[in-house]
């Protein structure tokens, strides 16, 4: 996942340290030393992470954007200079923006910021932020992020210093506010360089695990890697907040066309990439780079993923996969580019309710396991229909009510060979004139047929001039201000053949 | 992983809405706002002066509230509940929370049956005045809202938990000024607090955690109104209130603001639609459709640039809210066949569900076509933000991935781990994902039953208990002439007596075969085996047969077949191994030496053997002269059937009359009672026989 290292380059971070040894240096080369230690361990094993790189103090700078090329980062950082006073505010705030100029909303990030312990002084200090009083803050908080994101604070201090056991709690509270879990990092002393070296190489360690599984259909199987790993999500309706965890084994339910699936919301998408059986290779460091030698006699090995994507290609098919307790996802061949084609996981927002066109994603079998009358068909459509097709009243603008009576005076003009739709569109506008309380368009509309009837032209069918008389005549009648009642036609001559 | 919950999210006050309306005398009288017939005005000859219509007081209300439920149950289709009171001497109650009785049509036809209001009572000595107000209504949407839900009391069922008992009351009325409007608000707070003590004690009332009066202070056009606005206003930590003093034909408007706010919704107008123009159907112009859906279909493009996303964003003109705008894009071919990567997903109502440009791209969508929305960037060029697709009858924008994405540069799968295999099964894998596709199944309640999915899990473990991977590591599955149909019956959870019975007479028939000496002719391998002596052939076949029916012992009738196989074949497990039993490591293993064997074979003689002696009259190789599922059809199928000589034919026909006699020569009581059977089924396919003679 992209990875932003906020580096605090406030004025304390210039404070001098001695170590035992007589070495002495800086909070500031601690922590670049310790961010290059962090680069070198992901050029090793998480290669392809994107890593950008934001210094900030009162002020934000983004010193590099998103970029797998971790030298020019390493480089970046021999020139940054010294500014003032840490503010978090502004930094967090810088962060959003790159986060979601890049990656928009639904990219899972990861902020490592770093810092000394000393969360600022005076107004913009991270105590005066947080506290606060919303209503007087022309601006909210910037935390949580505007994307799901990990925050990972790295002290450069000792965990007995004063400063940093009074700002322990701020940063708790921050990534508390991030809402999801981040972590504190600091030394129990600051005694040596190594020390800081191997915090963060720790940190690199924990952050960036890959998701290893398993891939199933029946009982054939396939060792995967996730790429990205996919993260726990929280689903919040209006009544309930549940946390689910994609599970390690991932099974393959049935089968469906992907025409019938649509494109429904997923809340995250992974590659699945075949892994070794044997796990000969170190599979921590390959996230997608599998091309060592190894993978020679790997690649000559069957795998069930490679059978399966082959087979979803070429039929244009789907699987829907349990990922979870009532959690599902679609694992499909998908193409960047026109030649590197893929299997792709999308995963659906947890629950099994959740594509309405396809209905309870527990309920679903092939035909010939149920009796006939049991199997339905994609896609599912709703007990109701929505308004947009029900043809319902709506006049609100006074052109909807306008064109309604149009249409029924055209019908009119055209009596008694419309007949049929005529008194269909005056009962529906009858219907809902009464529902409404709408009298004066009762009387109005009976007016309008009156003088209709006296400006027909002389090649009028006689039925016209009948029809609409009586029209009139039924309209001003009381009983018409029932909503049961039906106005139907005259019989006369013309029409009751 | 923890998330800290933002718990103002949970429990929102638009799960439960109340309409309060003014049913009262005041109600009856018209809004003043004469509706124009321009369509009458150029014929008129002015013999009757047409009577002005206008919309009374309670119509305008009316109309306003259901439009508002009319979106609100096109984009929430359950869990946003509306109820509605109509207030005059009493309170009428026109629906409960029950779900069934959330319908514009139910809330219409309880209006049709209230009626007009009723007039001021012109006998005033006779009775006294009845008590018209609308705080009758208002008492009563506060019992109401006390009533829980359906979706309340599954929480609370379930969880075992107090819910948060939040709701909204809008009440469309008319004060004579503020001081009377004050004391409404202050009546509803004093009723709201007596009623929580009330209910307190009573497990199926709920008390109110907090509610949202938003009073709607409405009167005729030429009419000034002494009532203020004022904005939300706590008016205790119970309830907030607040007032809008509008014109009676504003109220639709001021409820299409109100409802952006109360359910989180935005607007999008789709623009550039073309549309052919009513009167000339040859040309077209370019139309405008505005839509609501939720606001969350916009968070990705509005929060990620902000100078692109102030370029979308417009005031709406007359109301107050903002639209997003953003390009109709004319579909080229058929969308939806593909998987969009979609980041949300949501439903949509036209704002203005009748008008001609809305019906226009309603009927498009709803016809099955789908639209992919553009917004320009201010960098330059424009971008895919929104897809308009309707599924079942119900139309969503789904918002597509605008930005970056971390699967950059992904390696192709057949970079990976058994990338490099070419001879996958994919065409039967392809049959099998046809054979397990799947349908929505209607259940009949049993809730405790196995779900369907199980089952089909089940089932896919059933039908993949034997299921080689690759061509070159199966045999029989190679063999479908010969064995087929008996793998799809023998992976089937039961079997009937017949199926049993088929799947022996494959047996019989491979039987028949061998002890004919006739080679197997594998269908997919591209080599036909020709160095491989026919014992091991049929060795192997046994072999992988034996594995593959002892893998699908689901029944007392698989077992049947079993052991018909086993009595037919005699296997001579202790040859290789001391142990009786083969077991299916074993089998396997012999299957993959024979692949590794054939596969060097196929490699020399692609090579070598089909450039030297295939001439034109060769047979093509047998992967593409026996297309997949074409069994019975290779009479037609192949050149060289065509070719067959009138002895050839003669000679099989002349076989096919002695075999009777040859299988009755095993000399098995078992064997001679299905003699009969033998004789006149399909001898498989006899067209491979005349392969043999070349």
């Amino acid at each position: 996942m992209p990875t932003v290292i906020l580096l605090d380059a406030s004025l304390s971070m210039t404070r001098p340290i001695q170590f035992i040894d007589g070495i002495e240096t800086t909070r500031k080369q601690l922590a670049i030393t310790g961010i290059n230690a962090f680069l070198d361990h992901l050029s090793v094993h998480s290669k392809l992470e994107f890593i950008a790189l934001i210094a900030f103090s009162s002020l934000y700078e983004e010193r590099c954007s998103f970029t797998r090329d971790y030298n020019v980062i390493k480089s970046e950082l021999k020139n940054i200079d010294d500014y003032d006073k840490t503010c978090l505010e502004t930094a967090f705030h810088g962060v959003n923006q790159m986060i979601l100029g890049e990656w928009g909303n639904n990219t899972v990030c990861q902020i490592i910021l770093i810092t000394d312990g000393s969360t600022g002084i005076g107004s913009m200090s991270l105590k005066e932020t947080l506290t606060l009083d919303k209503a007087v803050g022309s601006m909210p908080f910037s935390l949580p992020f505007s994307f799901p994101a990990k925050l990972h604070v790295v002290c450069i201090a000792g965990a007995n210093e004063p400063s940093f056991i009074k700002s322990r709690p701020l940063y708790q509270r921050l990534i508390d506010m991030s809402g999801y879990d981040g972590s504190i990092q600091v030394l129990e002393q600051l005694q040596s360089e190594a020390d800081v070296i191997t915090l963060f190489q720790k940190l690199s360690e924990e952050i960036y695990i890959s998701f290893k599984g398993v891939l199933k259909c029946g009982s054939l199987d396939s060792k995967i890697i996730l790429s990205p790993a996919p993260v726990a999500y929280t689903k919040i309706t209006d009544f309930n907040s549940q946390t689910y965890n994609v599970s390690t084994l991932i099974e393959i339910c049935g089968f469906i066309s992907v025409a019938d699936v649509g494109s429904p919301m997923a809340i995250s998408r992974h590659l699945i990439l075949p892994a070794t059986a044997s796990g000969k290779n170190d599979l921590t460091s390959t996230t997608i780079d599998l091309t060592d030698e190894n993978s020679i006699d790997e690649g000559n090995t069957p795998s069930f993923c490679v059978l399966l994507h082959g087979a979803l290609k070429v039929e244009n098919m789907a699987a829907l996969v349990a990922i979870g307790e009532n959690w599902f996802g679609f694992v499909y061949s998908w193409a960047d580019s026109k030649k590197k084609s893929n299997l792709m996981l999308t995963i659906l927002p947890p629950g099994s309710d959740i594509i309405p066109w396809l209905g309870d994603l527990n309920e679903l079998a092939t035909t010939d396991m149920f009796p006939a009358e049991q199997a339905g068909t994609f896609p599912l459509r709703p007990s109701e229909k929505r308004s947009y097709s029900q043809n319902g009243v709506v006049w609100i603008r006074q052109a909807g009510l306008q064109s309604d009576i149009q249409k029924i005076l055209r019908h009119a003009r055209k009596l008694p060979g419309k007949t049929q739709q005529f008194y269909k569109e005056l009962n529906r506008l009858r219907k809902a004139a009464v529902s409404l309380g709408f009298q004066d368009l009762l009387n109005g509309l009976s007016h309008i047929f009156e003088r209709e009837c006296m400006q027909l032209p002389d090649s009028a069918h006689p039925d016209c001039a009948l029809q609409l008389q009586h029209a009139a005549e039924m309209l001003r009648k009381t009983q018409s201000r029932d909503i049961k009642f039906i106005l139907l036609p005259l019989q006369t001559n013309y029409n009751s053949s | 992983m923890s998330y800290t919950l933002p718990s103002s999210k949970m429990y929102p006050a638009n799960h439960k809405t109340v309409f309060v309306l003014d049913h009262t005398p005041y109600f009856g009288i018209s809004c003043e706002n004469v509706i124009e017939f321009e369509f009458l005005k150029g014929r008129t000859s002015s013999f009757i002066p047409m009577t002005p219509i206008s919309k009374s007081l309670w119509t305008s209300s009316v109309e306003s509230a259901v439009e508002y439920c009319r979106i609100i149950w096109d984009l929430f289709p359950t869990g946003k509940l509306v109820r509605f009171f109509v207030s005059d001497t009493i309170a009428h109650v026109l629906n409960s929370w029950n779900t069934n009785q959330q319908s514009v049509s139910h809330i219409l036809n309880g209006c049709a049956h209230i009626g007009i209001p009723p007039s001021h009572s012109p006998l005033r000595s006779t009775t006294p005045t009845p008590d018209y107000t609308v705080l009758h209504g208002l008492r009563a949407a506060i019992e109401g809202v006390c009533e829980p839900t359906e979706y309340q009391i599954e929480k609370m069922k379930t969880d075992g938990c107090k819910v948060l008992n939040r709701c909204r009351v809008i009440c469309i009325t008319s004060a004579r000024d503020n001081e009377s409007m004050k004391r409404l608000e202050e009546i509803f707070l004093t009723v709201l607090n007596q009623q929580n003590k009330l209910v307190a004690g009573n497990d199926s009332l709920l008390p109110i955690d907090h509610c949202h009066l938003v009073i709607i202070n409405t009167f005729p056009i030429n009419i000034e109104s002494s009532v203020n606005n004022h904005p939300p206003k706590v008016l205790s930590p119970l309830l907030t209130t607040e007032v809008h003093s509008i014109k009676a034909p504003q109220i639709p408007n001021k409820l299409s603001s109100l409802i952006l706010h109360h359910y989180d919704l935005a607007s999008t107008t789709v623009t550039g639609i073309p549309m052919k123009e009513e009167q000339n159907a040859s040309s077209s112009a370019n139309y405008d459709v505005e839509i609501f859906h939720s606001s969350l279909a916009h968070t990705a493009i509005l929060k990620s640039n902000a100078s692109d996303s102030a370029a979308i964003r417009t005031p709406k003109e007359g109301l107050e809210y903002d639209t997003v705008t953003l390009k109709w894009c004319t579909p080229r071919g058929v969308t939806g066949n593909e998987l969009q990567n979609c980041t949300a997903m949501h439903r949509i109502t036209p704002v203005d569900v009748n008008s001609r440009p809305s019906l226009c791209l309603i009927n498009f969508l709803l016809s099955g076509r789908s639209v992919m929305l553009e917004m320009p960037r201010k960098a330059g060029g424009k971008i895919t933000s929104h897809l308009l697709a309707a599924h079942g009858g119900e139309i969503f924008i789904h918002t597509l991935c605008t930005a970056r994405s971390v699967l950059e540069d992904p390696p192709s799968i057949s970079e990976g781990c058994g990338g490099r295999v070419t001879d996958y099964r994919i065409t039967d894998f392809g049959l099998f994902i046809k054979q397990n596709t799947l349908v929505p199944i209607k259940i009949k309640i049993a809730t405790d039953e196995q779900k369907p999915i199980e089952k089909m899990k089940e089932r896919l473990a059933r039908q993949t208990k034997y299921w080689p991977l690759t061509i070159s590591s199966t045999l029989i599955f190679n063999l479908k002439q010969y064995i087929d149909p008996l793998p799809t019956l023998i992976t089937k959870e039961q079997m009937t007596d017949d199926e049993v019975f088929v799947c022996k007479k494959v047996i019989f028939n491979l039987i028949s075969l061998e002890s004919k000496m006739e080679p197997l002719h594998p269908q997919n391998t591209g080599q036909r085996l020709k160095g491989q002596k026919r014992e091991e052939q049929y060795k192997a076949m046994w072999n992988e047969l034996e594995a593959f029916i002892k893998c699908n012992l689901h029944s007392e009738n698989h077992k049947l077949v079993y052991q018909c196989l086993l009595e037919c074949h005699k296997f001579s497990f202790d040859e290789d191994k001391t142990t009786e039993k083969v077991d299916l490591d074993e089998a396997l293993n012999q299957l993959d030496n024979i692949g590794a064997q054939t596969k060097d074979e196929n490699a020399q003689r692609a090579s070598v053997i089909r450039a030297t002696t295939d001439s034109p009259m060769s047979p093509p190789p047998l992967a593409i002269a026996a297309p997949f599922g074409n069994k019975h059809s290779n009479k037609g199928g192949s050149i060289y059937n065509t070719q067959k000589s009138l002895f050839e034919i003669f000679a099989v026909q002349e076989k096919s009359k002695i075999r009777p006699e040859f299988a009755g020569r095993l000399g098995d009581s078992l064997m001679a009672k299905l003699y009969p059977n033998l004789k006149t089924e399909d001898r498989g396919p006899r067209g491979e026989g005349g392969m043999e003679v070349e």
